[in-house]
């Protein structure tokens, strides 16, 4: 419900504010005259990435506030496996999120349009990747500080802040869309738009998936270095557990 | 002993001792967890940020009517704000005890419910206020402008309307959330329907006719519509004194109800051993 209930808040607020001429002045700014589907798939994609980082970064202070963490670390299971079987479920969730709220969506605005939402579901499953990277960094993350809403709700909010889940980062400070380059969501809201309001291929957009390959590779590394060594620090001083 | 001298100071007093408690306890618990108050400096001007900038696709690129616009939409942000508390703060208040398993201790207390309540919304209350003034200045100097107010006075009646009903509201959504537990579900629904239909973010002339019904039967609709004609002299929807006059009306009967449900509901709770079922 959060993206249609988004979108409509935003198009609410955008008619009251440029009038009878709020579509015009929106299709001049972004390219398009469809605002539902380019705020749609901004926002689903924007939900769909708050969902992972959220349930993969704070699944295992779930573990720790019932007291079963210990367990989980004891058992004869490598780390990256136990967080990857934590990310294996949000895939099925976050597939049923954008199935349903882009799926639903083109299916009233543009139903012949199958070819290009499989391409953004592919294009989505591929920038999940990245996202479990955040995920991992905020599991050691959430381990050492605990406090795992707050956190996630701030990271979450400057992800849709710089990813341009409602407008094209281009309107953005130059300096933000640096920020803006380094964010899988960038790639992935941007290619979504491409493909499915401007009739491109995933083929033809292929510099900015070799850089979501990329980010693919570099997060899950990173993500789980930093995880690691969170993980050490706190079983040294005795933190894993602690309320 | 100590209880029978308690129970032998005069009632306003001892109102206001159960208040200063309950609010000193709430104001423990939140300087407990300093990631609480960096959480709200750095995601309540990040969501007025994000919406904002969705906003200005559009809008005209005349500068007058962007910042007529910017002003009307950041008195709404303060309207979500306010109303956020009313939500997660009074009506989660209990759950929140529940959930610890502290809502036996906080009931046993020889304490007014409500004032141990309303003790908690006067902390939310004021970190609301320092959430809303630090966000005011940083727009400032991010070059936002000068947010006008051009009826001071009005505004604060209108506001301590807005506030009476939402303590109202957020017992009959404390009571509530005692009996039917599932507490994220409804807090969202409401707080989306709220933002939507009570012309917080945008005039409730924008939401076409026949759902716009829906947003006149809504009594905030109407303390908003207050707020903002107060601060920014929009016309209201009805002539001024005839909403003001329903506004202290409706502000009363909402406290009363909302105070008189949540304690039937409490009632009822105790009598089927349900108050502390997660």
């Amino acid at each position: 419900m959060l993206p249609f209930l988004f979108t409509m808040l935003i198009f609410g607020m955008g008619r009251f504010i440029g009038g009878g001429n709020a579509a015009l002045n929106f299709a001049t700014r972004t390219g398009t005259s469809n605002v539902l589907v380019y705020e749609m798939l901004g926002g689903a994609v924007w939900m769909t990435s708050w969902v992972v980082v959220e349930d993969v970064g704070v699944a295992l202070r779930d573990e720790q506030m019932k007291g079963t963490l210990e367990q989980n670390f004891l058992a004869p299971v490598n780390r990256f496996t136990l967080l990857i079987g934590i990310s294996l479920t949000d895939i099925a969730i976050t597939t049923a999120i954008f199935l349903v709220v882009v799926g639903a969506t083109l299916a009233f605005t543009m139903p012949g349009a199958y070819l290009a939402f499989f391409q953004a579901f592919l294009l989505l499953l591929l920038g999940l990747v990245p996202l479990f990277g955040l995920g991992f960094f905020f599991s050691g993350f959430v381990i050492k500080f605990k406090e795992p809403y707050i956190f996630t709700q701030m990271v979450n909010l400057i992800f849709g802040t710089l990813t341009g889940t409602y407008y094209p980062v281009t309107i953005l400070p130059y300096w933000v869309q640096f920020l803006s380059g380094v964010l899988p969501q960038t790639y992935v809201i941007s290619n979504m738009r491409q493909i499915i309001l401007a009739n491109q291929t995933l083929v033809n957009l292929y510099g900015s998936i070799f850089i979501l390959l990329a980010l693919a590779i570099v997060y899950p590394t990173l993500g789980y270095l930093v995880f690691k060594k969170l993980e050490k620090d706190a079983s040294v001083t005795g933190e894993l557990s602690k309320y | 002993m100590l209880l029978v001298n308690y129970l032998s100071i005069d009632v306003p007093r001892r109102l206001a001792e159960e208040f200063k408690a309950a609010f000193m306890k709430d104001f423990r618990s939140y300087i407990r967890y300093p990631a609480w108050l960096v959480g709200d400096l750095v995601s309540t001007p990040l969501w007025f940020f994000f919406f904002a900038v969705g906003v200005t696709l559009f809008a005209p690129t005349t500068q007058t009517s962007e910042y007529h616009g910017f002003s009307f939409f950041f008195f709404g942000f303060i309207f979500i704000v306010l109303f956020s508390t009313t939500i997660w703060g009074v009506g989660q208040s209990v759950r929140n005890e529940q959930m610890a398993g502290t809502l036996e201790q906080f009931f046993l207390a020889p304490a007014n419910r409500l004032t141990l309540i309303i003790g908690r919304w006067a902390r939310i209350f004021l970190t609301d206020l320092l959430v809303v003034g630090y966000t005011t200045i940083l727009l400032y100097l991010f070059g936002g402008g000068p947010l006008p107010l051009y009826e001071p006075a009005h505004f604060t009646f209108a506001l301590g309307l807005f506030e009476v009903a939402s303590i109202g509201f957020g017992l009959l959504f404390a009571g509530l959330t005692m009996k039917l537990k599932s507490y994220n579900t409804l807090s969202n629904l409401v707080f989306f329907g709220y933002m939507i239909l009570t012309g917080a973010l945008f005039p409730v002339t924008v939401i076409p006719m026949p759902y716009r019904y829906v947003s006149l039967a809504i009594p905030f609709t109407y303390f908003i519509d207050l707020m903002r004609h107060a601060a920014l002299l929009t016309p209201t929807i009805f002539p001024e004194n005839l909403e003001y006059v329903s506004a202290v009306i409706v502000a009363v009967a909402m406290l009363l109800v909302g105070s008189a449900t949540f304690n039937w509901i409490e009632r009822d709770a105790r009598a089927r051993g349900s108050i502390a079922t997660n």
